[in-house]
């Protein structure tokens, strides 16, 4: 290696420090994500309230890493939870086991759940990585930017 | 479900034809959608079901082509012929089954995300495999409201219906309770009864297992699991004897519902269920089920671990002092004989009994060459000699239904009346008197003859079983027993008694008894059980469900059921079929094999086996009923057991004179009676309490009328049932129901369950 190869080196070194830097301030900046980034699931209901989920665990059967619970109960005239005459008492989603391969979201008959782009799930402990279907029908807290499809 | 019938391929009387260009042959009479699945190829089909008779050809969805016949033809009601040419592929077949399913889906609703059949829907997966892929119809569906309640236990959405007929024809024709009908024609039709009320009956879950849609599902399994969430388990019914295979759905641990095997044992249960072996299993998780080991120390009661608990009794069993076992008719065979060698090697000398009828003399009849359930349906003649199989043993009714249908003679001999009695000609016996009533039988000639006894009522009076035997044997008939207990005829394979341990109690002779799934303050000779129980010092109980016995134990360890341990039951046509663990036991609970040879360690005889197989090998190498089987000869349908050892029916005594003054007891069954539908929340609508029936003019003889209370009383005890009067019972006895919990009718019987006499009294 001659003085040439390091004046090359030393070359980009000084060309790069006039340059603006490529990392950003994470987390207080975020990288918008794809709008068909795969993050986190959301459940959905209806405009009147009702869940749109009857319950019919189609999306435990296509979920790849068995990481869905569903436990379904009867709609009653005093509990009427979806428009079906089932709905989900339980729906559960591991997000430590899960894969992101949004098969749930192809299977569901009655489009109630979707992957959503957020993504910062990290908690202190495995139990809390089991989110509820009350955690799935509200909005993430934490929202992430989404950047337009075709740049 | 077992859709098609099984076809012997290699059987005699071949013919030959032509099947999708292959030259192929199958047995004369064979209906042409079992030959082709035997072939290898599948009709689709919705309203075949080879078990409940003659095909009818409702649903259209088996059209084939075969040559030379106009239009297609529906291949489950023709039967093969020499040279026919089928073709089940070709275009026009094809348009065909296309056409039906397209107008079978018509007014379907499709709502399989929230139907319960969906995953395990014929219609669904045929739909998939033959449909067109795609309807013309545009128009508004047919829309009843839904779900409608068949009954207590089975929901009716008659928009999914696809009027197969099935559920009808086995209620018409297998069942025979005449209830369920189709109403109306057209889109209009839909499934009710005739009457308008409930659909119930003893066989009724058994139109959910045969309905090949979603029109009849199951009400306590309702919206519990999909076919993905679940395990299924096939395993036999631990409430009658009968043996009836079962296959328990699990999910999550527990049992989420019991239905038939897909592929069912032709030679027991043959599919169909009774409505107790497929709903009782929400007693499975009854309040009164123990979860956590208790040992009681001066009166105060603390729960312990399991460890602890089996130390504890180790303890208390180890200390000297002579030691009685009791198992109860519930245990399986690999308990009975751990138990005995438990009893062999750690507590020398102990006694040991099963909880269960004696039986001396039956041994002539039960020697007598036996038939499997199975075999009824090819009887020329069946004779029913007391007992009441429609509740007792209930499948034994579809078969003995089943062979009248074939052209078979029944003949009912017995005390008691049942519902098998209209089947066929009814002989009446006066209590104690059936030997009588035996020899005065005359019975037609028949190719072959089948002979189904009541252990309880023979064992009652010996006379009788063996004129019986004599008869069995004259004719060269077949017998079979209808046994009392679920696991009797295993546990007498393993050689227990069924005295010994009562009257070393009574005597003052035992110092510890351990009770295993036994509980003898609520069977027969519960009031000499009570004042044996109170001569024994220490009390150890094995047990699945608190009882009198459990709460004055020292030491109680819950047991699993028979839904949750690996284990051998004998029918009692003497098949030796396995128990298959499906559910868990609750975390204060295990299997009773696991506890005795925890119990046997623990007492420093350790057996040389750590699991339910090895000890069953065990068994069997030691006991030669039981020779030859193992876990694997036994496979997923059972293995039979040696036969009894032949017994001369001759030199018998005469009757057993009843003991005590009144009317003679007849004691009588109800299916929803016992504490195993008492315990399930499903069958809370049928589920019966305990009566005293009396014929009116006994009622009126006695001054007590129609709804009244009486007081019941014989040597042994007395208990208090309400009256019904019924002319259908004869005059000269007293019917009363046992076997339901509380009622306290067995106190009234000795523990043999020999005759007695009652005294009727206004309380």
């Amino acid at each position: 290696m001659g003085l040439d190869d390091s004046l090359k080196g030393f070359a980009i070194t000084f060309r790069q420090m006039l340059r603006k830097p490529e990392t950003i301030g994470y987390p207080e900046r975020k990288t918008p994500v794809f709008p068909r980034f795969r993050g986190r699931h959301r459940l959905w209901t209806h405009d009147n309230g009702l869940e749109k989920c009857v319950g019919c665990s189609l999306c435990v059967a296509a979920c790849p890493a068995d990481c869905i619970r569903v436990v379904a109960e009867e709609n009653t005239p005093e509990n009427r939870v979806s428009s079906g005459e089932r709905y989900a008492r339980i729906y559960e989603i591991n997000m430590a086991r899960c894969i992101f391969c949004g098969y749930c979201e192809v299977a569901c008959p009655f489009d109630a759940i979707t992957l959503e782009n957020e993504y910062e799930m990290s908690e202190r402990t495995r139990g809390d990585l089991l989110y509820t279907k009350d955690m799935l029908l509200a909005p993430h807290p934490k929202p992430v930017p989404v950047r337009s499809e075709v740049p | 479900m077992a859709d098609y019938a099984p076809v012997d391929l290699t059987a005699e009387g071949q013919v030959e034809f032509e099947l999708n260009g292959r030259r192929v042959s199958a047995p004369a009479g064979t209906m042409l959608v079992d030959a082709a699945y035997a072939l290898g190829v599948e009709v689709p089909i919705f309203c075949y079901e080879p078990r409940l008779g003659a095909p009818i050809g409702a649903c259209r969805m088996c059209l084939v082509e075969i040559e030379g016949m106009r239009g297609l033809q529906t291949a489950c009601s023709t039967p093969v012929q020499p040279d026919m040419v089928v073709r089940t592929n070709s275009d026009i077949a094809k348009d065909g089954q296309d056409g039906v399913l397209e107008f079978l889906l018509e007014n379907h609703p499709l709502d399989c995300p929230v139907c319960d059949k969906g995953g395990e829907c014929p219609l669904q997966d045929r739909t998939f495999r033959f449909g067109p892929g795609r309807t013309r119809f545009v128009e508004a569906k047919r829309h009843f409201p839904k779900p409608l309640d068949l009954s207590s236990v089975i929901a009716l959405d008659r928009e999914r219906c696809i009027s197969c007929y099935r559920c009808v024809r086995f209620s018409q024709d297998v069942a025979e309770d005449k209830a369920l009908v189709m109403q109306e024609r057209g889109a209009a039709a839909e499934i009710a009864t005739l009457t308008g009320d409930q659909y119930e009956g003893r066989f009724t879950g058994n139109v959910i297992d045969i309905c090949p849609v979603g029109a009849l599902t199951s009400i306590p399994y309702r919206f519990t699991a999909r076919p993905w969430d679940v395990t299924n388990t096939p395993s036999i019914c631990g409430h009658d004897a009968t043996g009836t295979n079962v296959e328990l759905t699990l999910r999550e641990g527990h049992v989420a519902r019991v239905t038939a095997r897909p592929e069912p044992n032709y030679a027991v249960e043959e599919g169909w269920l009774s409505d107790l072996s497929r709903f009782a299993y929400e007693g499975n998780r009854a309040p009164d089920r123990l979860t956590a080991p208790l040992i009681r120390d001066d009166g105060r009661v603390k729960e312990a671990s399991l460890d602890d608990a089996v130390d504890a009794a180790a303890l208390v069993l180890g200390r000297g002092g002579r030691v009685g076992i009791l198992v109860g008719p519930t245990a399986t065979v690999e308990e009975g004989f751990l138990a005995q060698e438990l009893a062999r090697t750690a507590l020398g000398g102990a006694r040991i009994q099963r909880l269960g009828i004696p039986g001396a003399g039956l041994d002539a009849i039960r020697s007598q060459p036996r038939a499997e359930l199975g075999d009824i349906d090819g009887a020329g003649l069946v004779v029913i000699v007391g007992g009441d199989p429609p509740n007792q043993q209930s499948i034994v009714e579809l078969r003995v239904r089943k062979a009248r249908r074939r052209g078979a003679a029944v003949i009912t001999v017995g005390p008691r009346p049942h519902a098998l009695e209209p089947v066929g000609t009814a002989v009446r016996s006066e209590p104690g008197r059936l030997a009588a009533a035996i020899a005065a039988l005359d019975l037609p000639e028949a190719a072959s003859t089948i002979v189904l006894w009541d252990e309880a009522d023979l064992a009652a009076e010996p006379d009788a079983a063996g004129a019986l035997a004599r008869i069995v044997g004259d004719r060269g008939a077949s017998q079979i027993e209808l046994g009392a207990d679920v696991n009797g005829a295993g546990l007498r394979a393993l050689g227990l008694g069924a005295g010994d341990v009562l009257e070393a109690a009574a005597a003052g002779e035992i110092d510890t008894l351990l009770t295993i799934h036994a509980d003898p303050l609520d069977g027969p000779g519960a009031a000499d059980w009570g004042w044996a129980l109170g001569r024994v010092r220490a009390r150890i109980a094995i047990a699945a469900y608190a009882s009198a016995v459990t709460d004055a134990s020292t030491v109680v360890i819950p047991a699993a059921t028979h839904y949750e341990t690996d284990g051998v039951y004998v029918s009692m046509t003497g098949r030796a079929q396995r128990l298959r663990p499906g559910a868990t036991a609750p975390a204060g609970a295990a299997p009773g094999w696991e506890l005795l040879i925890a119990l046997a360690h623990r007492l420093g005889a350790p057996p040389p086996y750590r699991s339910a197989a090895r000890a069953f090998a065990a068994a069997a190498a030691a006991r030669p009923a039981l020779a030859g089987l193992d876990y694997d000869v036994i496979g997923v349908l059972g293995a039979p057991v040696a036969a009894v050892t032949p017994v001369s029916p001759n030199g018998v005594n005469g009757p057993r004179e009843a003991a005590g003054t009144g009317l003679p007891l007849v004691t009588t069954t109800r299916i929803f009676g016992n504490a195993a539908a008492h315990r399930s929340e499903a069958l809370a609508s049928v589920r019966t309490g305990a009566e005293l029936v009396l014929n009116p003019a006994e009622g009126e003889r006695l001054g007590i009328a129609d709804g009244a209370r009486a007081r019941l009383r014989s040597p042994h005890g007395e208990c208090i049932l309400a009256v019904r009067l019924a002319a259908d019972h004869p005059a000269g006895a007293a019917f009363a129901t046992t076997g339901v919990p509380g009622a306290g009718v067995e106190r009234l019987l000795p523990a043999d369950r020999g005759p007695v006499n009652v005294e009727i009294e206004a309380p």
